[in-house]
């Protein structure tokens, strides 16, 4: 038995700082779509600071939410208008 | 003697030729988001093309209430979705419609249950996803949770925007939002273990 499997390491010390539940998740998950959404008041702002880093569940749905928004945004296909709608204003308000 | 002709206009009235330059100016760049928003709402190309061509006759005739200077986008995506609500809502061919009133209210009703509401589904499983099983998943919400997403997430309308276009205040915008968002990640869900990703 070599010293490195009876202590912990860097990550595991690491985790154990972290909070594996979140006695406020409901209000993070408002916050954390705030921030995503670039509307989140200063206060938001703050709480976001103060617990992001150590807050497993608030880490994953933040990962969630920025990945679905981010499909949203560049997965979906935009479709260019058809010309004939185009044409067909164009001859409407000119007549 | 001459009459000063200009006295009887007042400051917000445009000349023909103002009303086609600002048409050209600030309304044309927006027509392929008319048109996908368009195509969102009514889930019809036909019903889209009718809408987004209303949608700039009724731009081009109501001109004179638009303000220059402020956001020409916004202002045409109120016109459209009031257009979609009074003129094609009504027949739409959209099966099954979910009545949105019955929904926010069930959903209102479980505020309570909806604070330890999470999802079981992982970034990475979405990452998977294709964009046309997004698109479903979007496109199988409720035309008003669909709406709010569309001009959050897609168009990049701030809350204070969306809730000029929605004639709702910013509280139901967030509100609205959230639960939408909710109810995307079930259906994201269920494309995720359909497809066999590990969701």
């Amino acid at each position: 038995m070599n010293a490195s499997s009876t202590t912990p390491s860097v990550t595991e010390v690491a985790q154990k700082q972290m909070k594996h539940t979140c006695e406020h998740h409901a209000e993070c998950m408002k916050i954390i779509q705030a921030i995503l959404d670039d509307e989140a008041s200063e206060a938001e702002k703050d709480h976001f600071r103060e617990n992001m880093d150590k807050c497993i569940p608030c880490i994953e749905a933040y990962r969630l939410e920025k990945c679905i928004k981010d499909s949203l945004n560049m997965k979906i296909v935009k479709k260019p208008c058809p010309d004939s709608i185009l044409n067909t204003i164009i001859s409407k308000i000119n007549s | 003697m001459l009459v000063a002709m200009s006295e009887t206009l007042t400051t917000n009235e445009y000349t023909d030729d103002l009303r086609y330059e600002v048409f050209n100016r600030e309304f044309m760049p927006h027509i392929d988001s008319m048109y996908n928003f368009a195509f969102r709402l009514t889930m019809d190309e036909d019903d889209a093309n009718d809408l987004v061509q209303d949608t700039y006759l009724k731009a081009f005739r109501f001109i004179s209430s638009f303000e220059q200077g402020t956001n020409a986008k916004a202002w045409l995506f109120r016109i459209l979705k009031n257009s979609f609500i009074n003129d094609y809502r009504k027949k739409s061919k959209e099966p099954s419609k979910v009545d949105y009133q019955e929904v926010e209210t069930t959903y209102n009703s479980e505020e309570a249950s909806d604070t330890t509401y999470t999802v079981d589904l992982r970034a990475d499983a979405v990452q998977e996803l294709i964009g046309d099983e997004v698109a479903n998943a979007l496109n199988a919400l409720p035309v008003d949770f669909r709406t709010v997403i569309i001009l959050c997430d897609i168009e990049g309308f701030t809350y204070e925007e969306m809730a000029k276009i929605l004639d709702i205040p910013i509280g139901t915008v967030r509100s609205r939002l959230h639960r939408a968002r909710n109810l995307l990640k079930e259906k994201l869900r269920s494309y995720a273990s359909s497809m066999g990703y590990d969701s």
